[in-house]
């Protein structure tokens, strides 16, 4: 349905994250070759790839953290990534690493205090209580669990009050139940018309096809490629990406 | 985990008025008894020295934990004090003056602290056990250097090894200077409460926050160095005050540098006039150097916080 009305919407849309001309190099390796790319308000979007593919290098470079080497473009809200001082770079992208590291013994409150930037955009206790976390709010962040500091990692990426969401691998440390809850969540959290967007990495496709809209695939040898979930996420796709034969088994995708 | 409203309020009664009452015994205590003379000659000095020295290292071992993401850190084991002890000691020998030397030589030993360390700081990974040792390491070389420079000085006017080394209060000046530097430190750290606790999530997390990283950690750099060169120029290498104080703050449920930074001032104020008490008077009329106090204090909270924090 490409009528005049959702071209024009496109068109005026600031996007949230535009890559132009993006490469990334590790260890001699090419990781991404030119990536041009946009994300939009309402999108949610999920990075997959095989280990080591550049995932997480690609999420760091995204979020304006230090990376081995970078070539392209990077624009948060129409504005280039070098452009935004530090503090209101803070209002824009909001990043949860892949694993926390915690050093000294603060409360989880105390914690989601220090990481809202901006404040009243959404309610701590709602957050915790949406993830399954509301009890954790008093305990100590070393005290938690690899899957609750997970989530509350989230919690944190998510209080910010950015509208540019990065998160790497969100739902690594979850257990089953938790993965549904954190799908269902963030499909929530970035619904269309929505003002914010998603991007994370994750590795589980059935996961993918539950939480994302689209996806973006690397292929590891710096091609790539971008588009609506239902279109990529398909045998041929998945077998260049993951360099194995897939079935869908009653809406279910197996690896063989 | 954490105190908030009355109980933190408790606390903060209950550490002024040990600190209250440490001064009092401090000034009235002593081999020589209750003498008004004597008090006002010798003890408060000593008091006053011993208040300001312990606020500033308490302060410095606050701000190099924060600024090194370690709970472990402290002046005088990662070799800040050492290095104001080489300063010093050059400074004297040259003919300068003793607090600029310290400064300096502090300085100079926290910045090259911290660029030995600025990989490990930057990635995630866990730098703590890197950190330690290469600290111990600058510590251990200072001390070398330092006992080096006193061998080989012919001059009777240095002050003694033990000084340099572990740190005495006998005979020290310049408390209420110190006394005042303390002040502004701490004050220094509550103005930038927030920026210096998002800084204890790591220096990414504090930039992603929005705070401006490389100059919260050169003042942090700075003022620790600072402070420790300071109380070496008063009273010699005096080890685990910043380690203890702190650390006891934490475990006690205080979170907020806010509340840290004048909590760890008093107690460690507190902490080294008793410290120097038990000194002065377990084996009186032989005087212990306070050094080797904190270090009977502090060397196995140490040990203990070590095996705890990386099991």
């Amino acid at each position: 349905m490409t009528d005049s009305m959702s071209v024009r919407t496109e068109a005026t849309v600031t996007p949230l994250l535009e890559t132009r001309g993006l490469s990334l190099h590790a260890a001699g390796r090419c990781l991404l070759q030119g990536l041009d790319w946009v994300v939009r308000p309402g999108e949610r979007w999920c990075v997959i790839g095989r280990n080591a593919a550049g995932k997480s290098t690609l999420l760091r470079a995204l979020a304006g953290l230090g990376v081995p080497a970078r070539q392209g473009e990077v624009r948060w809200l129409g504005r280039a990534q070098a452009d935004w001082p530090a503090a209101d770079a803070a209002w824009a992208r909001a990043y949860a690493p892949q694993q926390a590291v915690d050093r000294f013994p603060l409360s989880v409150q105390r914690l989601l205090d220090l990481s809202t930037v901006r404040p009243g955009a959404l309610d701590a206790s709602a957050v915790l209580a949406d993830l399954d976390a509301q009890w954790l709010a008093q305990r100590g962040v070393m005290q938690l669990s690899g899957g609750e500091r997970q989530r509350i990692a989230l919690a944190q990426c998510v209080l910010q009050g950015a509208p540019l969401m990065l998160m790497d691998e969100p739902v690594s440390f979850q257990d089953p139940a938790h993965q549904a809850r954190l799908a269902r969540w963030l499909a929530r959290l970035v619904a269309p018309g929505s003002e914010a967007a998603l991007i994370v990495t994750a590795h589980d496709v059935n996961w993918i096809v539950r939480t994302a809209t689209h996806v973006l695939a690397l292929t590891g040898d710096g091609r790539w490629q971008a588009g609506p979930c239902a279109a990529l996420i398909q045998a041929p796709l998945l077998q260049q990406v993951y360099g194995c034969g897939w079935r869908a088994v009653g809406g279910i995708w197996v690896a063989e | 985990m954490g105190l908030t409203g009355a109980r933190l309020t408790a606390l903060a009664l209950a550490l002024l008025l040990a600190l209250g009452v440490a001064v009092a015994a401090g000034l009235a205590l002593g081999s020589a008894g209750f003498d008004l003379e004597l008090i006002a000659a010798l003890r408060a000095p000593r008091v006053a020295a011993a208040v300001g020295v312990g606020a500033l290292l308490a302060l410095a071992g606050l701000a190099m934990q924060v600024l090194l993401r370690n709970p472990l850190a402290d002046p005088y084991v990662l070799g800040t004090s050492g290095g104001a002890s080489v300063g010093g000691l050059l400074a004297l020998m040259a003919g300068a003056s003793l607090w600029l030397g310290a400064g300096l030589g502090a300085l100079a030993a926290g910045g090259l602290l911290l660029a030995l360390t600025r990989g490990a700081l930057a990635s995630t990974d866990d730098a703590s056990p890197r950190l330690v040792l290469t600290g111990v390491m600058l510590a251990s070389l200072c001390g070398a250097v330092a006992t080096l420079l006193l061998a080989i000085t012919p001059d009777q006017q240095l002050r003694g090894a033990i000084f340099w080394l572990v740190g005495d209060l006998s005979g020290a000046q310049g408390g209420l200077g110190c006394g005042v530097a303390a002040l502004a430190f701490a004050a220094l750290l509550m103005v930038r409460d927030t920026a210096i606790d998002r800084l204890q999530l790591g220096s990414e997390v504090a930039a992603l926050l929005g705070e401006p990283v490389r100059r919260l950690r050169l003042l942090l750099l700075v003022s620790a160095s600072l402070a420790a060169g300071l109380a070496v120029a008063s009273a010699g290498a005096i080890g685990f005050v910043g380690l203890v104080v702190p650390q006891a703050l934490r475990l006690l449920g205080v979170q907020r540098i806010r509340d840290l930074a004048w909590m760890s001032a008093v107690g460690g104020a507190t902490l080294l006039t008793l410290a120097d008490l038990v000194a002065r008077t377990v084996v009186a009329p032989l005087e212990l150097p306070v050094g080797a106090v904190m270090a009977l204090v502090g060397a196995p909270l140490f040990i203990v916080v070590l095996t705890r924090g990386t099991r």
